[in-house]
């Protein structure tokens, strides 16, 4: 107990100064709004520190690895990339804008944006901060709050560049917005801390990939906040993939506020990293919108993959389906934890929400926890979870149409995916995914269950 | 062809095959009759390699070869087919994606190049036809939600499609009304040939009205107890199963 609580302390002070030498470099120095929400966010830090197996959030999840590394939050810039070096990460075709971060940084040159109408606003926070900082305040911490979790305040104390999207009312993009954060490097142990804010007003409709990954081996935490704010009627449909090196660490906070008859369609797929975890803290801000949120996790030797739900019904005639998958492989281990509160004044609230994991090695592990907290009477709530191996009948089956038992293995484990990647909205996302799915399935050498 | 001599099988230790003994040659259809829990479905499975069958005696040579020693899939490679009574469902798994993969697997390992996605759905389409299925079935998940006669239909189509030597239809009229069946037999009619030989496993005579038989074997309580050709069938349609085992206890 005492190593862990030196470790928390040795952290947390590397953070302090991490916090005290970097606070001078980030954009908006000059915003009094967004100085006090960085002051509060780094106080609120500091005083709580990093979680521990005790808090109930964490209890799976050890953050000791983590903890060890000192970080720095900037590296000396990489031989620039060009265009053909990003190509391979593109998850879009008909992408109405593409930014591009590296190491945290946007890339004009890599990025662009095209027939955006006028109102439309898509670039890169920093740069939106000093050239527009009025459009941002009042969004910027309205769906997340300054501090909501210890790791949103480090975002919020820390965050240096992301991406702004605000979509006018009654304005429908033609195209998806595609961002990709790329991280690069082992020389220097970085920690990242990218925003994301977007905003749709009454009636917008926009698609957004948030992509995630590596230019070679990176030894990169990154700690990203997004931040979702819908008005009425709304709709957005949200792409995210996270498939970055084996030597990263990734922890993703969403927080997502939904207006009257909004319609939000979630997918956040994760894959990479040596530890990975996703937040999706979801509100309904008025009555009757809906919510979809799907999940699909991999993970193998030396991973641990973590998804973290907290959907909050507050208000009546709201809708929320959340279905999340996981396969497992090797060593592999996962934790889901889909907690679904429904507030006294939410009637007729209607959720569903489900985790099914497919184990394909006997080493693989999986804790799921979903938890329906009811106070209102008048509501229709379900969950259900499954922890499975590759059917017996359905592997025969296979095999004895010819199909190898490796690729039989493939064939299913991508059979169980498709039911959430068939409603992905984006071809281009939903063919890589297949694709990255496949190639881990058949590098994955411990695929033995019989 | 085919050679099986005097297997045993057990399941969970229970002795089900107690000395089978058969001998197929190309062209020929076999049909294999017998009541409830006589072993039909054993045979079937044990020849296609499914898990949870211990062959505790005999052998059974398939043009020459150790069939039993094969894998499931070398089975497919080399030929056999079964067709099942109960085609397993493969959500997400879609239909023409799983006919690919397996012609190609077959393919592949007779040393043939694999047909690419503009030759394979030329020959699938074709293939549908000949065997009368709605083409509508290759979009869908494989048997995910299909009717009792869809998943049969899927299951003659993917025969006409891999083109075994030897295929076998365990119990294929179960749970099929009469139109469905006419279909079906019709299907399996257009796929015999003189270089392929079938076992129809059945409970009833109705499904030999339309697959005419060159033999029929009565399977009773793990053993052939009778052998002989389509009026075999008649007989038992006629009597019933009692009097065979009556005759052998005799």
């Amino acid at each position: 107990m005492n190593a862990v609580v030196r470790l928390q302390d040795e952290a947390r002070e590397r953070y302090r100064e991490l916090l005290a030498t970097t606070a001078q470099t980030l954009p908006g120095q000059d915003l009094d709004w967004l100085t006090a929400q960085r002051a509060e966010a780094t106080a609120a830090f500091l005083r709580q520190g990093f979680p521990t197996r005790k808090d109930e959030a964490w209890r799976y999840t050890s953050l000791d690895k983590l903890l060890q590394q000192t970080r720095v939050t900037k590296v000396a810039p990489l031989p620039a990339l060009n265009a053909a070096d990003v190509e391979p990460f593109r998850l879009t075709d008909n992408a109405v804008a593409r930014l591009v971060f590296v190491n945290g940084v946007l890339c004009p040159a890599l990025s662009h944006t095209q027939d955006i109408e006028t109102e439309v606003e898509i670039s890169g926070l920093r740069a939106a901060l000093e050239r527009t900082p009025d459009k941002i305040a009042g969004w910027l911490g309205r769906a997340a709050g300054t501090a909501p979790t210890r790791f949103a305040a480090l975002n919020t104390a820390l965050h240096n560049d992301g991406v702004w999207i605000y979509i006018p009312a009654g304005v429908r993009l033609v195209g998806p917005i595609e961002v990709l954060y790329l991280s690069s490097g082992t020389e220097v142990a970085l920690a990242l801390s990218p925003r994301n804010l977007i905003v749709l007003e009454n009636g917008a409709h926009a698609t957004v990939v948030e992509h995630y990954a590596s230019y070679g081996a990176a030894n990169c935490f990154t700690n990203s906040l997004t931040e979702v704010q819908l008005g009425e009627a709304a709709e957005m449909e949200h792409y995210r993939l996270q498939d970055e090196d084996a030597l990263a660490t990734h922890l993703s906070s969403l927080f997502i506020r939904q207006g009257r008859s909004s319609h939000y369609h979630g997918l956040g797929v994760s894959l990479g990293g040596t530890w990975s975890r996703t937040e999706y803290h979801n509100g309904f801000e008025q009555p009757n919108a809906r919510c979809d949120l799907d999940g699909l996790y991999v993970a193998g030797d030396r991973q641990l993959t973590d998804f973290h739900l907290d959907i909050r019904h507050a208000m009546p005639g709201c809708t929320s389906r959340e279905r999340f998958k996981g396969i497992l492989l090797g060593r592999g281990r996962a934790v889901f934890d889909g907690r679904i509160r429904v507030e006294q004044d939410a009637q007729q609230t209607d959720a569903v929400l489900t985790n099914h994991n497919l184990l394909l090695s006997r080493d693989a592990e999986v804790d799921t926890k979903p938890q329906l907290e009811i106070f209102a009477d008048d509501v229709k709530c379900a969950h259900g979870t499954t922890i499975g191996q590759l059917e017996p009948a359905q592997m025969f089956y296979l095999r004895s149409r010819g199909i190898r038992a490796e690729d039989a293995r493939r064939m299913l484990c991508l059979g169980f995916a498709t039911e959430l990647l068939a409603d992905c909205g984006v071809p281009g996302f939903r063919a890589q995914v297949e694709r990255r799915l496949e190639s881990r399935l058949l590098a994955e050498p411990a695929l033995e269950m019989e | 062809m085919l050679s099986i001599k005097d297997l045993k099988v057990s399941v969970d230790g229970k002795p089900i095959l107690q000395g089978v003994n058969l001998q197929i040659r190309p062209g020929e259809v076999h049909a294999i009759m017998g009541p409830n829990g006589s072993g039909k479905s054993t045979l079937a499975h044990v020849l296609t390699g499914r898990e949870g069958y211990q062959v505790t005696g005999g052998e059974v040579r398939y043009e020459g070869e150790d069939l039993l020693g094969l894998e499931v899939e070398e089975r497919a490679h080399k030929g056999l087919f079964l067709a099942l009574q109960y085609p397993v469902e493969l959500p997400g798994v879609n239909n023409m994606v799983f006919l690919r993969e397996a012609l190609n697997a077959i393919r592949t390992a007779r040393g043939e190049p694999p047909l690419d996605a503009v030759q394979f759905i030329k020959l699938v389409r074709d293939k549908a036809n000949a065997v009368n299925i709605d083409p509508e079935l290759l979009k869908r998940s494989v048997n995910a939600g299909f009717s009792g006669g869809e998943k049969k239909r899927n299951e003659i189509l993917q025969m006409a499609l891999l083109e075994p030597k030897l295929a076998i239809l365990d119990e294929t009229d179960s749970g099929l009304d009469i139109d469905a069946l006419r279909i079906v037999a019709d299907g399996v009619n257009t796929l015999r040939a003189p270089h392929r030989a079938m076992i129809v496993v059945t409970h009833y005579q109705r499904l030999l009205d339309y697959i005419e038989p060159d033999y029929v074997h009565v399977l009773v309580g793990g053993r052939i107890l009778r052998s002989g050709d389509k009026s075999l069938a008649l007989e038992l349609e006629e009597k019933g199963y009692g009097w065979i085992t009556e005759e052998a206890a005799a």
